[in-house]
């Protein structure tokens, strides 16, 4: 995998300058990606979200991304002018935000918004623009994409706002799609069906998927390969299959804290963290 | 303890109206756990909310402690019965402290001794005095939560009626407030009606389960029943087999319920 790696970061590191000093969110990770379907776990507060955010250099003012080497296609994301990153944003890289009641714009239609996004991106007409946005509607199973089409952002559920994220994010036709928790705010059938398609993205056109979610069984059921983060460092990396033979103790005790269907009404185990795991090359068991 | 018969509740008028809640019947025993579990728009939470006193336009019959409830309820009712909401963080006043928080229901319900009382419910939620004089932001989501379990607790009340205590929480915390709520209600005998989407959460901590589908009871079940996979509706089993996570065939064979 690593002569065709779509994108390689090494060393990524992400740090806050606060009034009460600097916070580090990601402490020094690395990992690549191929044409394959990549899931990053861990709690809030892990630094997953910012490191799907720092890959598109999408971090706040106070922030800073520093790393030896972060490459996507043979483009140095690092130091790409805003110039550059700009035509990269959305057009190749795509990243579907966690919120989508902050991430659309609340004056314009949601329809509107997605065709936008296309004709940014492909210099297509009006109208070509429209019926493909549509299309993009039927895809993420909306069910009356017309009705959609004309209505506000304000007007739509919490599910159907996801859903519209998804359609704004892929019709560009990305090479790489970063999900951040895409799923969170839908019905666990519709989750699914919705990951199917982004599936078939991946399956279908070569897409590379980083899938940003806290969901441990529902990453390791979807993904190839699962980065398991624990303050801002990759406690290990796995085999989506081999999730549950996981052996490092954070991965295990964030599995057994969760409640089984074929379980009882026991007191559930309680996941007890270990300062030694934050130390350098606290990774490995 | 509980006992609700052909629950109705409709939004809207004419043809805006949506019917959240379709005729449903349900009774709790005294210190049982019933689970309400569904997708989103299934009405669970509508029921909740009727039962606690937070809708008013319902109809059917609803009994707490054998005494039928009209739409308006008297100061006693909320001494019997308290709620606990999904969102930690938008439940709790962001300009009050923990004290402030805890001190107010003891306030309007006249109970005297509150600096004891405000003590010993952070106590049973296990945390400390220290945490008495801090204001919500300065509390993690899971330490919010308890706060808000030891603002329904304060009364003592005998029924606890729990709006997806723990969807907003990380899996980790998630298993502490469950076990919370397990202890507290063997500690004090609470009768628990729990509304979640995730059927893991519902049958760990309930011993008899209702699955909604658009504003109907689609089954009733005993947790054993969920448990050993015998649930007869088709609904249901898909719901099962949704929990387990991503499978394309058994997607690929899901369908729409009415």
């Amino acid at each position: 995998m690593a002569g065709d790696a779509l994108l390689v970061v090494e060393d990524l590191r992400v740090s806050f300058d606060t009034p009460k000093g600097v916070v580090e969110a990601v402490r020094g990770i690395d990992f690549e990606l191929g044409q394959e379907r990549l899931g990053i776990v861990g709690e809030s507060g892990s630094g997953k979200s910012q490191t799907g955010r720092a890959i598109l250099r999408l971090i706040s003012g106070n922030g800073r991304i520093a790393a030896k080497r972060m490459e996507f296609d043979g483009i140095d994301l690092l130091n790409a002018s805003e110039r550059r990153m700009r035509s990269i944003r959305g057009n190749r890289i795509s990243m579907i935000m966690q919120d989508p009641q902050y991430s659309l714009n609340p004056v314009m239609t949601v329809g509107t918004q997605i065709a936008e996004a296309y004709r940014v991106h492909s210099k297509a007409g009006k109208r070509e623009a429209k019926e493909r946005a549509l299309a993009m509607l039927e895809t993420v199973r909306i069910r009356e994409p017309e009705k959609v089409y004309n209505l506000y952002p304000h007007e739509v559920s919490g599910g159907m706002g996801q859903r519209i994220m998804i359609a704004m994010m892929l019709i560009p036709d990305p090479d790489l799609l970063i999900a951040d928790e895409p799923t969170s705010a839908l019905d666990v059938t519709v989750q699914l069906q919705v990951l199917a398609l982004l599936d078939d993205m991946v399956r279908q056109r070569g897409m590379g998927l980083i899938l940003i979610s806290h969901d441990l069984n529902l990453v390791a059921s979807f993904c190839d390969r699962v980065l398991v983060m624990y303050g801002g460092r990759i406690m290990e990396t796995l085999d989506a299959k081999a999730l549950h033979e996981a052996r490092h103790p954070y991965t295990r005790g964030l599995l057994n804290c969760l409640p089984q269907l074929d379980g009882s009404h026991g007191e559930l185990p309680v996941l007890k963290r270990d300062p030694a795991w934050l130390e350098a090359g606290g990774g490995a068991p | 303890m509980i006992r609700v018969e052909n629950l109705a509740i409709t939004f809207g008028t004419g043809r805006n109206a949506v019917q959240a809640v379709r005729g449903v019947s349900f009774h709790v025993k005294e210190g049982e756990s019933f689970g309400l579990v569904g997708e989103s728009g299934s009405g669970k939470s509508t029921v909740l909310r009727a039962i606690a006193g937070l809708h008013s336009h319902w109809t059917g019959r609803i009994e707490v402690d054998g005494v039928a409830l009209g739409p308006k309820r008297p100061r006693a009712f909320r001494k019997l019965l308290q709620m606990v909401f999904q969102d930690p963080y938008g439940s709790l006043h962001p300009r009050h402290t923990v004290d402030h928080i805890l001190k107010e229901p003891l306030a309007i319900h006249g109970f005297g001794d509150r600096e004891a009382r405000i003590l010993k419910a952070l106590d049973e939620v296990g945390l400390g005095a220290e945490f008495r004089f801090r204001y919500p932001h300065q509390l993690s989501g899971g330490q919010r939560q308890r706060i808000a379990i030891a603002r329904a607790l304060i009364l003592e009340p005998r029924v606890v009626v729990l709006d997806e205590p723990t969807s907003a929480l990380d899996v980790s915390v998630q298993a502490e407030i469950l076990n919370l709520l397990a202890q507290l209600r063997k500690e004090h005998g609470l009768t628990y009606i729990m509304v979640s989407h995730n059927l893991a959460v519902v049958a760990h901590q309930c011993e008899r389960i209702a699955v909604m589908n658009r504003g109907n009871f689609v089954e009733q079940m005993t947790d054993r029943q969920l448990r050993t996979g015998t649930p007869t509706h088709g609904y249901t089993r898909q719901l099962l087999v949704a929990s387990k996570g991503f499978d394309r065939d058994a997607i690929a064979g899901f369908v729409e319920f009415e």
